[in-house]
């Protein structure tokens, strides 16, 4: 109990804020725009599971915009070449590996540090892509939307991938091997390597994964409209490090779990339909997700300062 | 030791040699593409276009040589530009008391930087990354996305905009600035402080720095100039958005560590920084003359601060992988008799 005291707590905030919303705001809980919301946090769940990996190994990765951008672009044109959907969806997995694998390879193999490798990969990717496109949409055929279903089902068939996703990944990182090496490596390289793990290794693949998780969501969004916007993506590096902090996971790295991320993640996508009809005007919206950002590391900053008094 | 200063000295000479190099050589490719680049109206235009990112630039030198990080820099100018605009037009104060008052602010805004990183004790890239939302998001707040400042009075343009003694006007105030982070960074023990602190902050600590007291300075001396940056920037353009100086931070970080700063702390020089704000800005000139599209700078940004860093660690890593070989080959030829 008292060791996810922390998971605890911000599943206790999200009870509050949807009781809140249940007494304030009922129309919240109307079936099809809920499913909307859960429909869209979908793909950044995904992606918040890998920033979640990617912070317990004690790395960071800012350029997941980027990727997701690309990844969209790719999958869209690939789409429209008119190549079969398990294809485009092997492709874009593929593609983001890829990008992962660049990201590993720089921050595991010359052990340069990740913050400014991903920053200069976030926007060596963002501007190739205006450059290579000039914000051009891509127009998908038809039949991709919702994987050619009807809406309600395509809705739940993106939902039910993400949840898949979470549980298996929240069942790796406790009972497998591979899960308890991003901890390790996370709490102490060294110790890692010295307990026989190849940090280094571990590192690299861990930005595989995160890019191939970023590959997928991609394509849980490319089937979610008629058209690609190759501005897709922008804020995500935000959207899921908030998610993932304010979920427990400690920025130092070793130490949260996905469930927590899970918790953080539905708290914030229910503070945007929130403010909304608290009439707190949009433009707050970034303001807000770095002030939560703040709060979330110094809550977390205090406490380990108590713990060690 | 002594010779290992020696070498460490050389090897910064030679990467500052290299850099040179590399700006002149970008210099004359790009004069022998764009008819016009060599002129003297074009390069003050480069000098003109470059203070804001210099600006950034010579601040966030002494914070990565502790072993830090600023990615809040560029939304800071944003915020700052901002508040000046709307002091001056919304609160009618004349334009140096708003000015002035843009100051203040941007060393609050550093001061909360400094005090999360040294009183919380939290990583300076995580803080950032939040004040970077902050920033920014604080700026399109106050301005609704959309509210834009202009009508500057022309006395205040001509910081941006004007010559001064057949310069740039804003060119005096950067070279002060300039000089002075030097003076900072080479000439004071508070210099020598921040790269004990990059070196081995625990080192520093058991030396008897005030390790918190100057992590807390270098924070607060680039919210400082972050706003100064914000009104020259405002003066150039007559105009204050909410999206000024996106991106900033990349620019600056990137010079920085083209300038030969390690990014890991402890090593680096000013001088170091003013070449690689040049290599950058006469990049992003020349290609402007070469007829390419602006995204092709950002990209190339990007991809030049990757290379930087690598440069600077794969030799490195060459010889201590070498060394380790060499180690085992002789454990080896140890332990066989036994």
């Amino acid at each position: 109990m008292k060791r996810y005291f922390r998971e605890l707590s911000v599943a206790a905030a999200l009870l509050v804020v949807l009781l809140a919303l249940a007494i304030f705001v009922p129309a919240f809980f109307q079936p099809q725009p809920l499913l909307s919301l859960l429909t869209r946090e979908a793909p950044t769940l995904v992606v918040a599971c890998g920033m979640a990996l990617v912070i317990i190994c004690r790395q960071i990765d800012i350029s997941v915009g980027s990727q997701f951008a690309v990844c969209c672009v790719c999958a869209g044109l690939l789409a429209a070449e008119g190549l079969p959907l398990p294809v485009v969806f092997a492709a874009s997995v593929g593609i983001g590996a890829l990008l992962g694998a660049l990201n590993g390879a720089l921050v595991a193999g010359l052990r340069l540090p990740s913050i400014v490798v991903t920053l200069a990969t976030m926007v060596t990717l963002r501007e190739g892509l205006r450059w290579k496109r000039q914000g051009q949409f891509v127009n998908l055929p038809d039949g991709l939307q919702w994987f050619g279903l009807d809406q309600v089902a395509g809705q739940w068939t993106l939902i039910t991938t993400a949840l898949v996703i979470l549980i298996a990944l929240a069942f790796a990182m406790k009972h497998l091997a591979a899960g308890r090496f991003v901890y390790a490596v996370g709490t102490d390289a060294e110790a890692a390597r010295l307990a026989g793990i190849r940090p280094q290794l571990t590192t690299f693949y861990v930005f595989v994964f995160m890019g191939a998780l970023v590959g997928l969501a991609a394509m849980m969004n490319v089937v979610q409209s008629p058209q690609v916007d190759p501005k897709s993506g922008t804020g995500l590096e935000l959207k899921t490090i908030a998610a993932v902090v304010v979920g427990g996971v400690a920025i130092s790295g070793g130490r949260g779990i996905l469930w927590g991320v899970f918790a953080g993640l539905l708290l914030l996508a229910c503070i945007s339909p929130a403010l909304t009809h608290l009439r707190v005007e949009a433009y707050w919206e970034k303001a807000i997700q770095g002030a939560i950002i703040l709060l979330a590391v110094v809550a977390d900053g205090l406490r380990s300062r108590k713990e060690k008094q | 030791m002594n010779t290992d200063n020696h070498g460490f000295k050389k090897h910064l000479l030679r990467h500052e040699t290299v850099l040179l190099l590399v700006v002149a050589v970008e210099w004359f490719y790009f004069n022998s593409v764009g008819p016009r680049f060599g002129s003297l109206d074009n390069s003050f235009d480069i000098l003109r276009h470059s203070v804001e990112i210099g600006l950034l630039a010579l601040v966030m030198t002494p914070i990565i040589l502790t072993g830090g990080i600023d990615l809040s820099v560029g939304s800071l100018l944003g915020l700052c530009a901002i508040t000046f605009g709307k002091l001056w037009r919304d609160a009618g104060l004349p334009i140096p008391v708003a000015a002035g008052c843009t100051l203040v602010i941007g060393a609050l805004a550093g001061g909360l930087n400094a005090t999360l990183i040294t009183k919380l004790r939290l990583p300076p890239l995580i803080v950032t990354l939040g004040t970077f939302s902050l920033f920014r998001g604080l700026a399109e707040a106050i301005t609704r996305g959309a509210d834009t400042f202009t009508n500057f009075p022309a006395a205040f343009l001509f910081l941006g905009q004007e010559r001064w003694l057949g310069i740039p006007a804003q060119a005096p105030l950067f070279m002060i600035v300039a000089v002075a982070v030097w003076l900072l960074v080479h000439r004071t023990t508070l210099g020598r402080s921040f790269r004990a602190i990059g070196f081995a902050p625990e080192g520093a600590r058991y030396a008897g720095l005030p390790v918190e007291r100057r992590i807390a300075m270098v924070y607060v001396l680039a919210g400082v100039v972050a706003a100064l940056a914000a009104i020259i920037y405002t003066a150039r353009l007559g105009q204050a958005k909410a999206d000024a100086g996106t991106g900033y931070e990349l620019f600056a970080i990137t010079a920085v560590v083209l300038g030969g700063t390690s990014i890991f702390g402890g090593i680096g020089s000013v001088h170091g920084t003013l070449l690689g704000v040049a290599a950058i800005a006469i990049l992003n000139n020349g290609l402007v003359h070469a007829r390419q599209p602006r995204e092709v700078a950002g990209m190339l940004t990007g991809l030049l601060l990757i290379l930087a860093l690598s440069s600077s660690v794969v030799p490195k890593m060459l010889a201590s992988l070498r060394a380790r070989r060499q180690i085992s080959s002789a454990n080896i030829h140890q332990t066989k008799p036994a």
